[in-house]
């Protein structure tokens, strides 16, 4: 049998640590929480009130400029579903390898207060896994 | 060939659950007559499983593109190598890997001292559980995932294999990840049979190997995963705390959990229902992992897609959940036993599986986050990789900081080298001072390193003040391990908060600082039709730290044939054990100048090396298995 003693130092130390463990978590929670949104849910919000957000959807063929020689890139956002749905990006960092029009990418930013242009802080398009269905375009393109 | 290949699956299916019905009633009933019949019935239901599989291969290796499943993952200008690999490459192909794994293992585990030396109700109840498993994914390959479906008239090529995935890492990340997952299905069945049966022999010594092969691999494989993303995709990092990546993260942390407390029921007879419930969530969680990256339940980086077999892997880890917590707590333990003080390495053994268990928690809670977070809004809210620092660093923290200090604890309680304690402790204050005041202000990240120099330090000591640990191959497996462990915390440590990147234009000539380090783009040479890429532009990157010429660098853009929409970077380094210079060719320009983005990432190399070291030296804890009749 343990010396009750133990035991109570045990209880302790478990308080402790899920004291400091439900610290954590809550400051993270509140802190570092963003939305996720698609561009649909993301046009029925009023975007100047929304702070971080994370909106996935696909590159717009139309209005996409890449500046040659400099970094970043102005594009729509086209919510995956409804095509005809789009929001303005504004990125100024490295493009991925990955990145043009219809791919898939997830950009993390904030809307500006207008509510008109979402200035993203980081932009990824969906990497590709050996598990993903092939694009459509692909198959075109070895007709 | 297709119908082939299914039927041989079908077979496997219905034998596995007939033989699993079978054991079941038969374990109930209390007869054991049948056990022979049993484990000769599951070698010959997992030849068919191993039947389909070779048919697979053979298409795949044959490039029969009437197989659909080929047709999706091979094209006619793949390597060799990877149209093998394309056995797992696939959705449908590594699910099939999974259960020819896990009936290759249960052809294994039935011929091993280990497994005769149980007792037949075990063995019965064993049978019952892990040809259901089996069961299980058959039913998924027979139905809702389907690598034999034929596609009339067979296309003259495949769709192929993106380029980013020909990788090395690639190769072998998800095979690892598999064996993990799929060898973790021995030592689950396992506890929980002997729970059922009130075992007297003990599961933990009995499936001791399986459960460090399946921590070795998966461990491997998730180190593996990150290599391939630090130099494959080119973004300069490792790990991004991606659903995906999270996956496979959150069965890593409980399976290291009972690896702990094993240890404490082996030498104690302690936490026993803690150890059988451990073992079960650990495997159900790799159910889990591949539930979250076939489900689409959450979005991810990787574009992994929905699939129609997220509802049955979703209602299997209910199933398992209820199964598992009914044996947890229905059970009867055979001992009673109660841990020691809590400052003693015992002690230090729960708090670390307290800390394990609670990343996985984290982490797990992390990922649902967008799920869980729609009971109370209908705007998901999802945690970005700030929260995961935030929360998972210190913990991190804290386990490198328990290790520093358990080795000099009695195994009981009270202290049982003094003198280790005392330098661990200088060299842990020293080391800490010393980092913060050369310009490590980070203080999570300055105590990190510092418990790590500790840690280092503490480990040599050991092996000084006890000679007999030198010759005992254990010792020097489960210090080795931890030694990958602190070199892995350390070159987070450093390459996390102190990554310097910059991203700038340069015609040819022009230079520019990262960091201490000069960067000059000397050339720039375009070429194409080498092997499969199409075209390719090369630049010549100088490094220079001061005068001093430090190495070449030679980032690239291609593309390749079959992919002419798409360009792919190759990553260039200056490797060191200190600074590794990174470089990733952007893009170039008509007048042309390119760019880059380049950074100076200080010790990431530790990172390989110390997930290397213990996945490597793990092999060392490997023991032979007590024979029937033989204790330990």
């Amino acid at each position: 049998m343990a010396k009750s003693s133990s035991k109570f130092v045990y209880i302790v130390a478990l308080t402790l640590f899920l004291g400091g463990l439900g610290y954590l978590i809550f400051s993270g929670l509140s802190e570092d929480s963003v939305y996720f949104m698609n561009v649909s849910e993301a046009l029925a919000e009023d975007r100047g009130q929304v702070g971080q957000a994370r909106l996935f959807g696909k590159v717009s063929p139309q209005n996409l400029e890449i500046v040659d020689g400099k970094l970043g890139a102005s594009f729509d956002l086209i919510d995956k579903l409804e095509h005809d749905k789009s929001l303005r990006v504004q990125y100024k960092g490295a493009l991925p390898d990955t990145f043009k029009e219809d791919v898939e990418v997830i950009v993390e930013g904030t809307f500006t207060p207008d509510g008109e242009v979402f200035v993203a802080r980081t932009l990824v398009t969906k990497c590709p896994s050996k598990y993903e269905e092939q694009s459509k375009q692909m198959e075109q393109n070895k007709g | 060939m297709h119908l082939t290949g299914y039927v041989g699956l079908l077979f496997s299916l219905l034998a596995f659950l007939f033989l699993a019905c079978w054991a079941g009633f038969s374990a109930w009933s209390k007869k054991e007559n049948v056990l022979i019949f049993i484990e000769r019935g599951q070698m010959v239901a997992a030849g068919g499983v191993l039947f389909s599989s070779f048919v697979l291969l053979v298409g795949l290796t044959t490039r029969d593109y009437s197989f659909q499943y080929v047709y999706e993952n091979v094209d006619n200008a793949l390597s060799f190598v990877y149209t093998l690999t394309a056995l797992w490459g696939g959705r449908e192909g590594s699910l099939l890997f999974w259960e020819l794994i896990i009936a290759i293992s249960g052809m294994i585990f039935v011929v091993t001292p280990g497994y005769k030396s149980l007792s037949t109700e075990t063995k019965l109840f064993f049978w019952m559980f892990f040809l259901t498993i089996q069961g299980f994914f058959l039913l998924l390959l027979t139905g809702w995932s389907n690598p034999f479906i034929e596609i009339i008239p067979a296309p003259r090529d495949g769709r192929g294999l993106n380029p980013l995935l020909r990788n090395p890492g690639m190769i072998f990340h998800p095979p690892l990840l598999f064996l993990g997952f799929a060898l973790y299905s021995i030592p689950a069945a396992a506890a929980l049979a002997s729970s059922i049966a009130g075992e007297e022999k003990s599961w933990i010594t009995i499936t001791r190997n399986w459960n460090i092969l399946s921590w070795v691999f998966l461990t491997g494989g998730i180190v593996l995963g990150g290599w391939w993303s630090y130099m494959e995709l080119g973004w300069g990092g490792y790990w991004a705390w991606d659903p995906v990546e999270n996956a496979s993260l959150i069965p890593w942390f409980a399976g290291t959990a009972v690896l702990h407390t094993s240890i404490i029921e082996a030498r104690r007879n302690a936490l026993q229902r803690t150890n059988v419930f451990l073992m079960s969530l650990t495997f159900l969680l790799c159910i889990f992992s591949t539930y979250l990256t076939r489900s689409g339940v959450i979005d991810s980086l990787h574009s992994f897609g929905k699939s129609p077999v997220a509802q049955p892997l979703f209602w299997s880890m209910i199933l398992m959940l209820v199964i598992t917590l009914m044996v947890t707590f229905l059970s009867k333990r055979t001992v009673h036993r109660t841990l020691s003080d809590f400052l003693s390495r015992q002690g230090m053994l729960v708090i670390a599986a307290w800390f394990l268990l609670a990343l996985g928690l984290v982490v797990s809670m992390g990922t649902l986050w967008p799920v869980i977070s729609q009971i109370w809004t209908n705007k998901p809210l999802g945690l970005d990789a700030n929260f995961y620092n935030r929360v998972c660093l210190p913990f991190m923290s804290f386990l490198v900081l328990i290790f520093c200090y358990c080795p000099w604890l009695g195994w009981k309680g009270g202290v049982r080298n003094m003198k280790g304690l005392l330098i661990v402790t200088g060299v842990l204050v020293v080391s800490f001072v010393g980092l913060y005041l050369s310009g490590m202000t980070n203080v999570l990240a300055a105590l990190t390193a510092a418990a790590s120099v500790a840690a280092i330090v503490g480990i040599v000591l050991l092996f000084v003040f006890y000679p007999a640990m030198r010759s005992m191959r254990q010792s020097w497996g489960a210090y080795g391990i931890h030694l990958g462990l602190v070199l892995m915390a350390l070159g987070i440590a450093f390459s996390g908060p102190y990554k310097v990147e910059e991203e700038f234009v340069l015609a040819k000539g022009e230079s520019a600082m990262v960091d201490t380090y000069r960067i000059t783009f000397t050339d720039l040479v375009q070429d194409g039709n080498v092997g499969d890429i199409k075209v390719r532009a090369t630049a010549t990157l100088e490094v220079h730290e001061g005068d001093k010429l430090i190495g070449i660098m030679v980032p690239d853009k291609r593309i390749y044939q079959n992919f002419e929409r798409q360009q792919f970077a190759e990553v260039s380094t200056v490797p060191g054990l200190g600074d590794e210079i990174y470089s990733t060719l952007l893009g170039l320009t008509d007048d042309n100048k390119a760019s880059f983005k380049v950074s100076v990432n200080p010790l990431i190399n530790w990172i390989w090396i110390g997930g290397t070291l213990m996945c490597v030296v793990a092999f060392l804890l490997l023991r032979r298995m007590p024979k029937p009749g033989e204790d330990r």
